[in-house]
């Protein structure tokens, strides 16, 4: 009717702070499949894939909910570009974290003794990485309210500087880890190794794409 | 028998004033519906009592005889070879075409939901009634080429002030560490600038009119009425401010911000309700200037440059404005509400008090601008500031376009309606004329 109110679109960062929630409940399950697999309940490691694939279609949903806010006419307070680049850095954490739950249906793999230590230390380093990605994103809505300037910008893009270091930790540790894998190269199969291979590359995926995605967020408030 | 040229151009007033209620006044209230301030049913209140009073207290009680002096009514007057009472009759056709000319043109943008200036509506209708009747030399060019500059320089006047104004406002307080504290320190100067801008507004807007004959009310001592006002809605506010987020300082970030924009909530009501009274004020005589002007020239049997305007004839407009905002504003009030939900009380006081003060100083300057064109101005204003979080450029542009076209289109059907009605009226206005004189 009134061609004024048209004038205004839908905010696109309520749903985007749904979007990285949910992406970071994905990320969640990640632990509770290591759990299972050290304690070699397959069924368990099942029920967990249904749940991690259920959120990252649920987490697409919302993504899509976003794109639907952002046709090309619109004139936001930040980059179009870099905010589908954030958006395309949380769908790819979702999508590592699914993958992560299918590379452990696969095979019926043990966790070695002499890496589940590190192993469970660089899990939770990846969650590290992506917490504090979401401590960032979740302050969107008060961004946009303080017009992505002030302290409130400062606050965030602080956490964010914390995130890179976070990423680069996750990524010796990786490092460390495959080191120690490829060491026990005479008493575990070949097959098992690839394994690890995977599931190690897997989880530094979700990190790096967790850091790019807090690089993008920097570039929206510094637009 | 004139009374039955004055029921019809009356009637037609009317239906002037209804469009102007069903099409404008949403949008002067936008903000504070859009914000939530105001419920739909409270806006639609306070915007028809803002409008009403706007336009009976403030509205220009002597108006142009053509809007703007887009035309010269002597040079229709001084035509060769006219009958007794040609000139006068041609005028009454012309003014009732025009005015029909723009309420079918607004009605048309009401109705395909397009922001439209009453004002150019109107002045677009009259300079092509001017055109067909007594020629292109007839029509103030230079009046129109203001008009033609007012397109650009109101959105973007608008548009800079409220980005200023935002800027100022997101800087200071929602940038801050502890916005609470900082509103508190802050608030009291915008609430100066706010009501020095309004009662500035207001006075100048006509104020002046209605108490005619006050020697004391030169500029010198407006100023000082405004500042007076202004120093006491400060302190007031001071205190408010105080009470409403003392103690908020240590809340988190997001809370705070949620606090500060509440204490903004009465301050957008006042600022949108300027926004309305201001715009009852000056365009009124949209609707009852062409009225005003039939009933002199019955009156008189001159075609004058300036008359008065009754009371009654004000507030036949400003009933007529109420009206439309009533059975048919109340829709468009409802839709806006609900569909900007994106604009917080703080954004409204900036574009409400960018338009307000954009206004003033272009009535000032004697530019006819539009409230409308201003106010969209100022929220793009606000989006550039990186205020909202999505604008649709499209619309914007959709809006644009509507604004070029409404001088011209309303200028086409007034053409068409007034070589209508000077063919097959004619006679019978001059008749009418020629028999309201003699009585």
């Amino acid at each position: 009717m009134n061609i004024i109110q048209e004038l205004f679109g839908k905010s696109p960062f309520g749903p985007l702070v749904e979007h990285t929630k949910k992406v970071h409940e994905c990320v969640e399950v990640i632990r509770p499949l290591m759990e299972a697999l050290v304690n070699e309940d397959y069924d368990e490691i099942h029920r967990l894939q249904d749940r991690v694939s259920r959120l990252e279609y649920e987490a697409d949903t919302i993504k899509h909910n976003v794109r639907d806010h952002l046709p090309r006419r619109y004139f936001m307070p930040v980059d179009r570009v870099d905010l589908e680049r954030f958006i395309s850095n949380q769908d790819t954490i979702a999508d590592k974290a699914q993958d992560f739950a299918v590379i452990l249906t696969l095979r019926k793999t043990k966790l070695h003794p002499a890496v589940m230590d590190k192993f469970f230390g660089f899990v939770d380093q990846i969650f590290q990485v992506t917490g504090t990605l979401l401590t960032a994103a979740v302050e969107l809505n008060n961004l946009a309210e303080a017009s992505f300037s002030g302290a409130e910008a400062k606050v965030v893009l602080s956490l964010l500087k914390g995130l890179g270091e976070e990423e680069w930790k996750a990524d010796r540790m990786a490092r460390s880890l495959s080191k120690d894998v490829y060491s026990l190269e005479k008493e575990l199969d070949p097959i098992t190794i690839i394994f690890y291979e995977k599931m190690i590359l897997t989880l530094g995926a979700i990190a790096n794409a967790a850091e790019n995605a807090g690089d993008m967020l920097r570039i929206m408030i510094l637009k | 028998m004139d009374i039955i040229i004055i029921a019809t151009i009356a009637l037609l007033g009317l239906y002037m004033a209804w469009n102007i209620g069903a099409n404008d006044v949403a949008n002067s209230m936008a903000d504070a519906v859009g914000s939530r301030a105001l419920s739909v049913k409270q806006a639609v209140i306070a915007a028809g009592i803002c409008e009403f009073s706007g336009a009976v207290l403030v509205g220009s009680h002597v108006t142009d005889t053509v809007r703007k002096g887009i035309v010269d009514p002597a040079a229709l007057a001084s035509l060769p070879n006219l009958l007794q009472g040609e000139a006068a009759a041609l005028f009454i056709i012309g003014m009732s075409a025009a005015l029909l000319a723009a309420a079918l043109w607004l009605n048309l943008a009401t109705w395909t939901g397009m922001p439209v200036s009453t004002t150019h509506s109107i002045v677009g209708a009259v300079a092509g009634f001017g055109i067909v009747a007594a020629g292109i030399g007839a029509v103030n060019w230079g009046k129109m080429g203001q008009i033609v500059a007012s397109w650009f320089i109101s959105p973007v006047a608008g548009g800079i002030t409220a980005f200023i104004i935002f800027k100022i406002i997101s800087k200071l307080i929602l940038g801050q560490e502890q916005p609470a504290r900082a509103a508190v320190k802050v608030t009291p100067y915008i609430v100066f600038f706010l009501f020095m801008v309004v009662t500035l507004a207001t006075i100048y807007k006509g104020l002046t009119h209605v108490i005619k004959g006050v020697e004391w009310l030169t500029d010198m001592n407006t100023f000082l009425i405004a500042l007076g006002i202004s120093a006491l809605a400060t302190f007031v506010s001071k205190v408010f401010v105080k009470r409403k987020l003392s103690g908020k300082e240590s809340l988190p970030l997001a809370q705070q911000l949620e606090s500060v924009e509440e204490v903004y909530v009465p301050f957008v009501i006042i600022s949108s309700c300027a926004v309305a009274f201001a715009h009852g004020a000056n365009d009124v005589a949209n609707s009852v200037g062409p009225l005003a002007a039939v009933a002199n020239i019955l009156k008189t049997g001159t075609v004058g440059m300036k008359v008065p305007v009754p009371l009654w004839i004000l507030m036949l407009g400003g009933g007529g404005i109420v009206l439309g905002l009533a059975t048919f504003g109340y829709k468009v009030m409802d839709t806006v509400g609900t569909k900007i939900t994106e604009i917080t009380p703080s954004r409204g006081v900036a574009a409400d008090i960018a338009a307000t003060a954009t206004v003033l100083v272009c009535t000032r300057l004697k530019l006819p601008i539009s409230t409308t064109h201003v106010l969209v101005g100022a929220i793009m204003g606000i989006g550039l500031a990186r205020g909202l979080t999505g604008i649709d450029s499209r619309i914007a542009k959709k809006i644009f376009k509507s604004w070029l076209i409404t001088v011209p289109a309303a200028a086409i059907v007034c053409i068409v309606l007034f070589l209508l009605g000077r063919a097959f009226l004619l006679d019978f206005v001059r008749q009418l004329v020629l028999a309201a004189r003699i009585a």
